[in-house]
């Protein structure tokens, strides 16, 4: 694999990410499902699987910036599986509405898990890691330029929503309304 | 207020590794996710109800 793949299959990755976070608002504006702690804490580590591929594209690939995107897939997939094992005894209608059968925390595991196998996949290719400056854009063209800016942009737009939905205290454990707009009302 | 904080921090992650040096992008994803496992651990109290 060279390098210009590489990092079209990174700028992709990020496509995959930014996915994963409209998603979650998708859940949470039109289902008005606000997320709990735990829901937060996975979608903060989702945006942190995308700071490895941002490194990729910028610098070219290394070994270290996929094993940075790792050790937050490994995080993330620690969390999910709280929240899945908090709700696994039969009976418990576990947290939020399911999709497709699975709840949000159940596809955030999968993805997580998916994750972890795709990185360790890319991995195997070591021609990605050879100099190779003539082949290599500077930022990756639009496509991977577009990528980076979309994830940055629902990362931001995060740090709106969960300022809204937490203010300045800490989340309640079941959300069901905006603090900082119930304050304002 | 910490996961608006978290999220905070990871979007300076991006924008350092999109803009900035790749050393400091490195040291403050590591300081992001150490805070993101202390955090977990800091909600992880509740006893997982199992029986095997």
């Amino acid at each position: 694999m060279t390098q210009t793949r590489a990092i079209t299959l990174n700028a992709l990755s990020l496509y995959a990410v930014a996915l994963v976070l409209a998603a979650a608002f998708a859940a949470q504006f039109i289902l008005h499902e606000l997320p709990c702690p735990l829901c937060l804490l996975q979608r903060i580590l989702f945006a942190a699987l995308a700071v490895g591929p941002i490194l990729n594209i910028r610098f070219g690939p290394r070994p270290s910036h996929y094993a940075m995107s790792l050790l937050a897939a490994v995080a993330g997939a620690v969390a999910s599986t709280r929240q899945v094992l908090l709700h696994i005894m039969p009976g418990d209608a576990g947290y939020g509405s399911a999709l497709l059968g699975y709840h949000y925390y159940t596809w955030a595991l999968l993805g997580f898990i998916t994750a972890i196998v795709l990185l360790a996949a890319i991995l195997l290719f070591d021609r990605q890691f050879e100099e190779d400056k003539a082949v290599l854009p500077s930022t990756g063209g639009a496509f991977a330029q577009i990528a980076v800016w979309l994830v940055i942009a629902l990362t931001a737009a995060n740090v709106v929503t969960t300022l809204l939905e937490c203010g300045f205290g800490a989340c309640a454990d079941n959300p069901v309304v905006y603090e900082l707009l119930k304050r304002a009302a | 207020m910490e996961f608006t904080i978290l999220f905070l921090a990871t979007a300076i992650v991006m924008l350092i590794a999109w803009r900035g040096q790749r050393p400091l992008a490195l040291g403050l994803f590591a300081a992001v996710l150490i805070a993101c496992v202390v955090t977990y651990l800091h909600h992880a109290t509740d006893t997982l109800k199992l029986s095997f």
